[in-house]
């Protein structure tokens, strides 16, 4: 039996949808359990519900076989995994975000609020100006809002919470799609099961 | 300062039982080795920069501990023992006896982020066979590295065989010189996304990579490869059946990222010396390889001597972390198993 970690944020619907047109039924996730293992026997599937940040680690160490995470986590936490497709549900992007007329002159030293330092030194490697990294864990857009930083690097799903608050994505830096990862030693022990979801998936329509 | 335990990341210490635990295991491979007729040479574990620049792969470059001592050399904690090995023999090759089989045991001290098994101290046991041309020193390094593996108990064990740059033929057919160390990177992550608009026999046999390990048609990797590829299957085949309880494989997507020194792909990998068959052993449970190795003449050629190489190098913090090596390595030294 697979163990599967999926994302309690974001990337839960998308992952859902996705695997449910894949033919998978999931229905342990709908009971109002409180097990912090679910199984689904119809699916072959053991199921962990983990924080979005935790599911790659999981899949690192094995204890999870695969899972679902955005390529925002994947690539901050930069871990060697498999990544074999990715969602096409559920996409968002990675961009700057701040107030009208917020973009830095060149050569000016900003602060940048983010909870993705690793992907903002690469980022900020390409830009003619230079920032103070300030990490944060939750609500990033509120930092340039109220100026405790000049501008964000963060997730931009709709643009619904920028537009409320006047604020502005003013460049995108990365395209994000949730992708299923698998640890490399669980492929070469469950390689059939595997093989067989991404085929699922993919006749699906749901991956690429 | 004040006084505590606290070690450095990635650094442990052995106390009494999980102290016996390792020396019971290492004195059983060991005599494994010693029966085999491999004799131990010593390291040290400080040595010259300098030597090894050329070698160096930028993953591996990134790895080295590396300071200025007072008298201005540049050294270098050791991080692997295959090129101190090929550094200190090269020379000394042409006054030698060949072949040569010989196992070392000790720390190599690399620099991880820190990462699952990824010890920055960890303690290695390998050997090492010089000197005997063709697969009859493939046939023997590999039984050697599963007749340690059946030592030290470990459950579920599979292997998985590969050869270096096996897959840049196939690469370059696909996207074109320039296009194939990125393609070839994501083979190695086993990206799906690389089929698309991939047509014939060529995205055939990268669908089968991917998904196998194999393309059906070895021919597809071209026909000198499809040759070294037949020659891994025989010697799979082989240790298959004396080895029944490991289960081997061919699987050229998990070596993907291992380019021959000669082929002009940038190797992803931090030891890059490889240039023939690969192997790697994950065992049930882990998500790091035990232990692998492979061929490296080229290492050697790199160094100015012509001799074939054949190695293996087993990670004695990953073995010992499976609790049956555990229990066993308590019973074979009498230890108290936790």
């Amino acid at each position: 039996m697979i163990r599967m970690a999926l994302p309690k944020g974001r990337n839960l619907v998308s992952a859902k949808a996705a695997f449910r047109r894949a033919g998978l039924s999931l229905e342990v996730l709908e009971r109002d359990e409180r097990k912090l293992i679910l199984t689904s026997p119809e699916d072959d599937l053991e199921l962990l519900l983990l924080k979005d940040w935790d599911v790659p680690r999981y899949v690192q160490y094995g204890i999870a076989d695969c899972g679902i995470v955005g390529t925002d986590v994947l690539e901050e936490l930069d871990g060697d995994l498999l990544v074999p497709v990715c969602l096409l549900e559920g996409r968002c992007r990675l961009s700057f975000i701040g107030g009208e007329g917020a973009w830095p002159e060149p050569g000016s030293q900003v602060r940048l609020a983010t909870k993705y330092p690793g992907i903002a030194r690469k980022v900020l490697i390409e830009q003619p100006w230079g920032a103070e990294i300030l990490e944060l864990s939750g609500s990033i857009e509120l930092a340039p809002l109220l100026e405790l930083a000049d501008l964000a690097l963060d997730i931009v799903q709709t643009g619904r919470t920028l537009t409320e608050n006047h604020l502005y994505e003013l460049k995108v830096v990365r395209e994000i799609a949730p992708c299923l990862v698998v640890n490399r030693a669980s492929f070469q022990e469950h390689r059939g099961p595997l093989n067989d979801l991404i085929r699922r998936l993919e006749a699906a329509g749901v991956v690429e | 300062m004040k006084v505590t335990a606290a070690l450095p990341s990635g650094v442990s210490a052995l106390f009494f039982d999980s102290a016996r635990q390792r020396r019971g295991l290492e004195e059983n491979l060991v005599e494994l080795l010693e029966g085999c007729g491999y004799g131990e040479v010593v390291l040290p574990i400080l040595d010259y920069l300098e030597p090894y620049e050329p070698l160096l792969s930028t993953g591996a470059r990134g790895e080295l501990y590396r300071f200025i001592d007072r008298d201005g050399e540049q050294l270098a904690l050791r991080a692997d023992f295959t090129p101190m090995l090929a550094r200190l023999l090269a020379p000394r090759l042409p006054s030698m006896e060949l072949p040569l089989r010989f196992f070392y045991r000790g720390d190599v001290v690399r620099y991880h982020e820190e990462r699952p098994g990824r010890q920055r101290e960890s303690y290695q046991m390998g050997a090492e066979l010089l000197g005997v041309e063709g697969e009859s020193a493939e046939q023997e390094i590999f039984e050697l590295f599963l007749s340690m593996l059946t030592t030290c108990g470990l459950p579920d064990v599979r292997v998985v065989l590969g050869f270096a740059g096996s897959l840049g033929g196939l690469a370059t057919a696909c996207v074109g010189d320039d296009g194939a160390a990125d393609f070839l990177a994501a083979i190695d992550r086993r990206e799906r996304r690389i089929l698309q608009g991939l047509d014939g026999p060529p995205g055939k046999a990268v669908r089968e990579v991917l998904e196998d390990g194999l393309p059906q048609d070895l021919e597809a990797l071209g026909s000198e490869m499809a040759e070294s590829i037949r020659a891994v299957a025989n010697l799979r085949e082989d240790l298959q059946h004396r080895f029944p309880e490991f289960q081997l494989n061919i699987d050229l997507a998990e070596f993907a990222g291992v380019s021959r020194p000669d082929d002009g792909f940038r190797s992803t990998s931090a030891r890059s010396y490889y240039d023939g068959l690969l192997f790697r052993a994950y065992c049930a449970g882990g998500a790091q390889p035990v232990g692998g190795g492979g061929r490296y003449d080229s290492l050697f050629r790199s160094l100015g001597a012509k001799v074939a190489a054949v190695g293996f190098s087993l990670s004695m913090e990953r073995v010992l972390a499976v609790p049956e090596t555990l229990q066993r390595a308590g019973r074979l030294c009498g230890g108290v198993t936790p």
